[in-house]
């Protein structure tokens, strides 16, 4: 168990890593309340655990690896609670409303939405890489993953982002009407 | 990643790892060179960057929910005399429902935080607030008194609505969310619809009992009091942090 000072560190280390933590958490899911619970979550289980972490300059790999269990437990529980499930068991595209179209650029909501289409695992490396500028090494540590898994995943979902988010792509249904 | 890199044929990991800063300086500054000569490359490279650009804007100003801010446990630091975050306030609470909850043998499974500790919205349906012409019906009930009598009428009425709604196929949500004085009713010992909650909980996938930590807490640090909640209950870190937050997202609100 960590001493008090420790837990004091660890305690102001989490504040700091909180934003961080739900941005990425964020894009993995596209929903408000879920990532803020796996945020909640992370830092529960990640205090009920601390004696696990015997580095402070390991905390965010540490932390990221308790958040991406708990987001693939979600989606496991989800698949099997049946009364439950009423859509699609994979993250749903995030179709803004109203609200949400008036205040984001329609290239942010692309880029969502491109994002929000590439399967959990390449979402995952893109955006602790992209959003949360982790290193490889990091991303591999916190996934559970060889190095070289995250260098050909990241590379396959930008490639998919790439296509998605092409110029024809990104033109509105009317500009293609227009053509 | 710098011992990986090998001057030589440029390969697609190559541009990746560039852009993403996992090459030393020395290899970089030979990359670079050959990329003066490769306008193809050299085109990926820019894209890629603004791709990376693009991907990291989009989720930048995301506004962080009040329940994440530093500092949004100011209150509890004076309360509790402890100056630790909310963090280690409500993990002890958590701890110590949970500590109770095995050592009286009401655990579920192998994993008991990870049963107790679910994940509110196990769909992400209520994260998305109610637009006309959305179906679901989606409410949420605040009981924040314990008078026995009116948890009953609440259940009852809960019951009824489900029942009716379940009925004529149509979708509806409830979440029941105690605190204060209310947390009563989801307490083991004082609560007098046990098994009323117990239930309903196995007949409505759909009805969510949700405890407030925060009044955990302060029943344990300034009353001294050992809470343990019914299984059925959902502990969240604030219950009125919860209440309003359902309402900003479309939710009906009747308070209790």
């Amino acid at each position: 168990m960590l001493p008090f000072h420790g837990k004091r560190r660890l305690s102001n280390a989490f504040d700091a890593l909180r934003p961080d933590l739900y941005r990425i958490a964020w894009s993995w899911c596209h929903d408000d309340t879920l990532a803020e619970d796996l945020v909640q979550e992370t830092c529960l289980r990640a205090l009920e655990r601390s004696q696990q972490l015997r580095d402070l300059d390991r905390l965010r790999p540490w932390l990221l690896r308790i958040m991406a269990n708990l987001h693939r437990d979600h989606y496991r529980r989800r698949r099997e609670t049946v009364t439950l499930d009423e859509g699609d068991a994979e993250m749903a595209s995030p179709e803004p409303g109203p609200v949400e179209q008036a205040e984001r650029s329609a290239t942010i909501v692309m880029v969502h939405r491109a994002i929000a289409g590439l399967n959990d695992d390449q979402r995952k490396v893109l955006t602790l890489v992209d959003v949360g500028g982790f290193s490889y090494a990091e991303v591999a540590e916190a996934l559970e993953i060889p190095l070289g898994t995250v260098m050909s995943r990241l590379s396959r979902a930008r490639a998919q982002l790439r296509a998605r988010l092409a110029p024809q792509q990104m033109e509105s249904p009317r500009l293609r009407r227009v053509k | 990643m710098s011992q990986r890199w090998k001057p030589g044929r440029l390969e697609e990991h190559d541009l990746h790892a560039l852009l993403d800063g996992e090459i030393g300086n020395a290899e970089k500054v030979a990359l670079l060179e050959r990329l003066q000569h490769d306008d193809y490359q050299r085109n990926e490279l820019c894209e890629l960057r603004n791709l990376k650009e693009m991907v990291k804007t989009a989720y930048d100003d995301l506004p962080l929910p009040p329940s994440l801010q530093a500092g949004d446990d100011a209150t509890d630091h004076s309360r509790t005399g402890y100056g630790l975050s909310w963090l280690w306030t409500t993990a002890a609470s958590v701890l110590a429902v949970l500590a109770v909850i095995v050592g009286t043998g009401l655990e579920r499974g192998t994993r008991p935080e990870a049963a107790r500790m679910v994940l509110l919205d196990p769909d992400g349906k209520g994260a998305r607030p109610a637009l006309p012409g959305d179906e679901e019906m989606r409410i949420v009930f605040h009981v924040s008194g314990d008078d026995p009598e009116k948890s009953d009428e609440i259940l009852h009425e809960v019951e009824e609505m489900l029942t009716t709604y379940g009925a004529q196929g149509r979708k509806l949500r409830i979440e029941i969310v105690a605190h204060g004085r209310g947390l009563a009713m989801l307490r083991q010992g004082l609560s007098t619809q046990k098994e009323k909650i117990a239930e309903l909980s196995r007949r409505f996938p759909n009805l969510t009992f949700v405890a407030c930590m925060n009044t955990v807490e302060r029943l344990s640090v300034e009353e001294g009091v050992i809470v343990n909640l019914l299984p059925e209950a959902i502990p969240i870190h604030s219950g009125v942090a919860h209440v309003v937050k359902r309402q900003q997202q479309g939710w009906i609100y009747i308070q209790v």
